[in-house]
This record gives C-alpha cells, structure tokens and sequence, in this order.
C-alpha cells in the first residue's frame, strides 16, 4: 500500500518536474493513438456508408447479367461483356418464377439527350414500370411512368436528378416539355429525388434517363436487355430464387456467359475491398506507434541514468530489486497511458467535428484498443530501461557519480 | 552478532586481480563501538559495504546473527538492508527532491515491518531531537552539511536498526560540525547500547573509541 503511494507520488512529481519532457514523450504515443482510431473510425464509417448506400437501393435484390462479375469487371449497370443480351423472353420467364416479387429488366446505353439546343451525355435506362419501388426511387416532382404506360408505348421519360439538374437547370417547371435522344422526342414525365451513392460501386440511379423499354423501337430493335435486375419476396428465399432463374438462364444461354448474382455480393466486394485499404492505412498508423514506444523507452534510458543515484540510495534503505522494477515500469506505463488518453481525446474531437463531412463513426472497441495498446506498449518498451534499474547492484547504484 | 571469515574482495581491473580486501577475519559484538582507521583507498568503504549488505563478498562467509548471508535472496538481503542496518554515508546521500520528513521516512516504504510504534511520531521525534523539527519541509539541498547529516542520522535511526555503519559521517563537514555529530553517535552507543562500526581518518577520534582497528592495502593490521 505504501509502496504503491510511493511509486505514484514519485512519478507525479518526477513529471512535474520535467513537465516538456513528459509532454514530449507523450506526444508520441498522442500521434500514433490517434491516428490508428481516426483510421478505424473512418473505416467504420465508410462501412456503415457503404451499407447505407445499398441498403438504400432495395432489399432482396437479385441481378442477371452478362459475364462472369466476379471475374471480371465490378460495375453492374451492365454492358456487353460476354456478348450475350437477354430478351424480353427472358423476362417474362422469370416474372412467372415463384417466390419472386418484381421484375424490372433494362436495356443500358450511353445517348447523348438534348434540350432546347443544350446536349449532355446521359446514360438511357430502358425497362420497366416495376423498377422504381424496385429501387426506391420516387418523383421528386412530375410522376414515374406505370405499367400501363409500359403497355401503351407511351413516349415519356423519368429524369434522374443529376442528369436533370445538368440539363435544366432549375428543376421543377421542365415536367411536360420533351427532350430528344437520337432525334427522337420524350415527354418529360417526372424527375426523380436524389438517392446519392454510385460512388462506392453501385449503380448510379441518380444519372439514368428513365424510358418505358417498349416505347424507343428505333434505340432498342430486338428489344433486348444488359441487365435484368429482380425482388426476391424474401430474404429466406433468395437462394432458391437464384437456382431456378440460373436454370432458366441456362436453358438458353451458356453458363459461363451470363451471372446471377445478389446485390449484397456486391456490396460485401466493396466492402472488403475498403476494408483492405483501411487496414493498410491504420498498419502503417500503428507504426508511429512503435515509434513512440521508442521514445518512450530512450527517455526511461535516461532518466534511469539520471537517477543512479537514487536508485542506489532506495535500495540501502531496503527497496527491492522488483520495488524499483515497479517504479520504472510505473512510469513508463503512465506515460504511454497519458499520450493514449490524450489521443482518445484529440480524436474523439476530430471525429466529432469531422463527422459532419466524412463517413466518421467511433466505436467503443477503438476507444478500449487505445488504452489497452497504449498501456502495452509503456510496458513493452517500458521493461528494458526498468530492468535496467532493478539490476543495478547497490553499491554500484550509490558509488556513481 | 556480525562473523566475516576469511573475506576476500576482488576487482578484475585490466585483466589483473586486484584485492580490495584480502582475507579479513573480523567479529562484531552488540553493543560495541568499533572504529576502523586507515589511509585513503585502503578498503574501508569496501569492507562498510559488505557489512551494510550493499555489496557481497568474492569470497569468503558473512555471518549475520549466525546466518550465512551468502545464501539470501534479494528479498532478504532487502529486509536486512531495511531493518539491521543504519548506513550513514559521508556524501549524506539524501534524495533532494524529496522532503526531510519523506527522506527520513523512507525506510519504512520498503519495510515489511511490524511497527511498534507510529513511524511519522518517530521521525519527528528523531527531528526533534536533531534539532531540526523546523526543517522537517524544507529539501536537503536547502541545508547545511550539519544539518543534512543528522537527516541521514534520523533516517537510518528510523527503522531501529541494530547496528549503524557510518562512514566518514564527519568527512565534509568542519570540525566543530564533525565533533557534534561523533558526539551525537557515541551517545547513541553509550545511551541506548547500539552498535556501532565506525570509519574515520583520524586517529585521535579511533583510538578514543572502545575498540579501533586499522587497515592497509586490502588487510587488517
Ligand atoms: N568498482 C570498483 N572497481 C575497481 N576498483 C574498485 C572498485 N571499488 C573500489 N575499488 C578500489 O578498492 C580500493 C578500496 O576502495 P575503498 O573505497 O574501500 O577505499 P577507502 O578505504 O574507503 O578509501 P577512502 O578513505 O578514500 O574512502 C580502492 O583502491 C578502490 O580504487
Ligand atoms: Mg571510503
């Protein structure tokens, strides 16, 4: 009890007399703590966003497209990659398969769309009515095309916000006008609300041009789809769902030529895939920490040496060699402790503020790793110095000068 | 109550043995006032520290109380360290940064003893005693030799030691300074019947102890 008084109130006063120094010390540790929880929690944010994105994009959702995805390229919008395109036989094959909720195939193909003189490119999004409960998307102003409209060929389109906003500018009064793609006119139907994402390596709903598959004969002849994306009714049944439409798939194309994958596939590659830059970043952050258990450790080497003396005189007065060992050990854990709980802090602001503009989200696992790392490493490098001073010899100890 | 036997101490210095202390055959009794005399470098300090169990012998056997010490463990040599002996150092050897109280009351962080009495009542008692019970907040550095000493003399008084071993208490204070404390530590002796293994220069101060023994080159003489 009175040795742990002892160690405590030694140390305090020996970093109040070396106030620069311990700060100093500490500061080592402050980086590196704070740097590895900035990178977890960046981590950790981007995942949650990630999941948010997706989740955003509909649930139980299935998509057969050309290629083999996960051989080869990751962007689903689609596009020729095997050659292959499905049909509207296709289509209508698995709309009848059971257990599945909706279906909204899509025929996709950069146009360039025109209004009043002004051009953009724009990626043209020929399907189906049952895409926009499908995906979640709803008008933001005018109104989504239905099936009926699909039925009726109608020569309408639904504009996704950014692509909208490009071509006209202020939004909401350019329902009813037309637009021209490949010279041929769409009434403006509706524009769609901001869904976000498409950044992380999901389709990017926001920039599509909307137009009932049936009514563009000139743009899509065989009418013929890149994608075909469909609801299953329920999580539960989402892998018989992807059996039967492989099978029925199979019947007509070759295996190797087409994939039918779930979007959550999707989203768990972009998600490793961040997952593994991230822990690259906070690897190479938690070397700053080694370095500032080095620190750390050279300042226990000299303050040992700076107190031989002491040491020398401790140990006549009956200190154990583990009295001393304590001592500097003590020490180098609280130091270590103070640069780690100072990290905490400083990040936890950063996090704070920061959050407003970058995915940032702590948890309480970084906050107990910071400690607990931050205490290991006062002891790792906290043992040599200490060691050191425990095996001094006495006499040695109170001869020195 | 302390036995050295056929005591040997050797440094290797530049591959050569060189005898710090050579055969020394030495008893102490309790209750006896011993001083050692002898020229600079001849193994006083050396042969203090052996007996104080700063330092082991090359060779030979220290007996404590009829125990072999050779055989303690650093846990036990700590707890002699702590409750035996009394060193008093020539340099003073106090911790500046420390308080004279918390520099008199050091002993007992590292004591594993059962005390009779209140340490902190004893320490100022000591102090008082001393006359220095008003420097009792004041940091060693602060004070004269005289003063600093009798902290050292309060602190290794404080454990009840059962043998104080000063060496050359009186070495960097003046003379008058240096009678005060020899007094102070023959009453010690005299008053309370502690033992006492003294060194000094002077031989006036050895031969007017009860026992004296002088030593040259490593050895008794
Ligand atoms: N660690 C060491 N290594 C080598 N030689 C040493 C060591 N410690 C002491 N000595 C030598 O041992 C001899 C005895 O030293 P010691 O300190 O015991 O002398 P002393 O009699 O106390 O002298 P003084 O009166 O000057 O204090 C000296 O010659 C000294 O140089
Ligand atoms: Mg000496």
């Amino acid at each position: 009890m009175g040795i742990l008084l002892s160690i405590i109130k030694t140390s305090l006063s020996d970093f109040d007399r070396n106030k620069l120094r311990t700060f100093l010390t500490s500061l080592g540790i402050l980086i590196g703590v704070s740097s590895v929880i900035l990178l977890v929690s960046l981590g950790v944010g981007l995942k949650n966003y990630i999941t948010e994105q997706f989740e955003n994009l509909g649930s139980n959702i299935l998509i057969a497209m050309p290629g083999q995805i996960f051989g080869g390229d990751r962007q689903m919008t689609g596009g020729n990659f095997s050659g292959i395109t499905f049909t509207e036989k296709d289509y209508l094959a698995i709309a009848k398969v059971s257990g599945i909720k909706a279906v909204a195939p899509a025929y996709v193909k950069t146009v360039s769309v025109s209004f009043e003189g002004k051009t953009e490119i724009g990626s043209y999004y020929g399907t189906t009515a049952e895409i926009f409960p499908m995906r979640n998307l709803e008008a933001g102003y005018g109104q989504i095309f239905s099936a009926g409209d699909v039925e009726k060929r109608k020569k309408i389109i639904v504009v996704g916000p950014k692509i909208a906003e490009k071509l006209f500018g202020n939004m909401g009064s350019f329902v009813g006008k037309t637009v021209k793609i490949e010279d041929q006119g769409f009434k403006v139907s509706g524009i769609l609300k901001s869904k976000g994402g498409g950044g992380f390596g999901g389709p990017d709903f926001d920039s599509f041009l909307y137009v009932p598959y049936k009514s563009s004969p000139k743009i899509n002849q065989e009418k013929k789809f890149s994608v075909i994306n469909f609801q299953a009714d329920s999580e539960t049944v989402i892998d018989t769902v992807k059996e039967s439409v492989t099978a029925l798939l199979e019947r007509s194309y070759d295996e190797e030529d087409f994939s039918v994958i779930e979007q959550t596939q999707i989203q768990e590659t972009v998600t490793s895939i961040f997952a593994i830059l991230n822990g690259v970043l906070v690897a190479i952050a938690a070397i700053s920490l080694i370095v500032g258990g080095i620190g750390i450790m050279n300042i226990m080497y000299i303050t040992v040496t700076e107190r031989i003396r002491e040491i020398g005189i401790r140990r006549a007065m009956g200190a154990t060699r583990r009295n001393i060992l304590s001592q500097f050990l003590f020490e180098a854990v609280f130091l270590s402790f103070i640069g780690g709980s100072f990290g905490l802090i400083v990040s936890l602001v950063i996090v704070f503020i920061g959050s407003r503009y970058f995915p940032l989200a702590i948890d309480l696992m970084s906050v107990v790793v910071a400690l607990t790392v931050s205490t290991t490493i006062g002891v790792v490098f906290g043992v040599l110095p200490a060691r050191k001073a425990a095996l001094l010899s006495p006499v040695e100890a109170i001869r020195y000068e | 109550m302390i036995t050295l036997a056929h005591v040997n101490k050797i440094y290797q210095i530049d591959g050569e043995e060189f005898y710090a202390l050579r055969d020394i055959n030495l008893e102490i009794k309790q209750g006896e006032f011993t001083a050692i005399l002898g020229p600079s470098g001849c193994g006083k300090s050396t042969l203090m520290h052996i007996i104080g169990l700063l330092d082991t012998p090359t060779s030979g056997t220290l007996l404590i109380n009829n125990k072999d010490i050779t055989k303690l463990d650093d846990n036990e040599l700590s707890r002699l360290r702590n409750e035996f002996a009394g060193f008093i150092f020539q340099q003073f050897n106090l911790i500046n940064k420390l308080t004279v109280l918390e520099n008199i009351m050091l002993p007992t962080i590292y004591s594993a003893k059962k005390y009779s009495y209140e340490p902190k009542t004893r320490a100022l008692e000591l102090m008082d005693r001393f006359g220095i019970l008003i420097k009792q907040k004041s940091y060693p550095n602060k004070l004269s030799g005289g003063q600093q000493q009798r902290v050292a003399i309060a602190r290794a008084l404080l454990n009840e030691p059962k043998i104080i071993l000063a060496d050359e208490p009186t070495g960097n204070l003046d003379s008058k300074t240096g009678k005060n404390i020899l007094d102070l530590i023959r009453e010690l002796n005299q008053k309370e019947g502690m033992t006492v293994v003294l060194v000094t220069h002077d031989r006036e101060i050895a031969e007017s102890c009860q026992r004296h023994i002088s030593m040259l080159d490593g050895k008794i003489v």
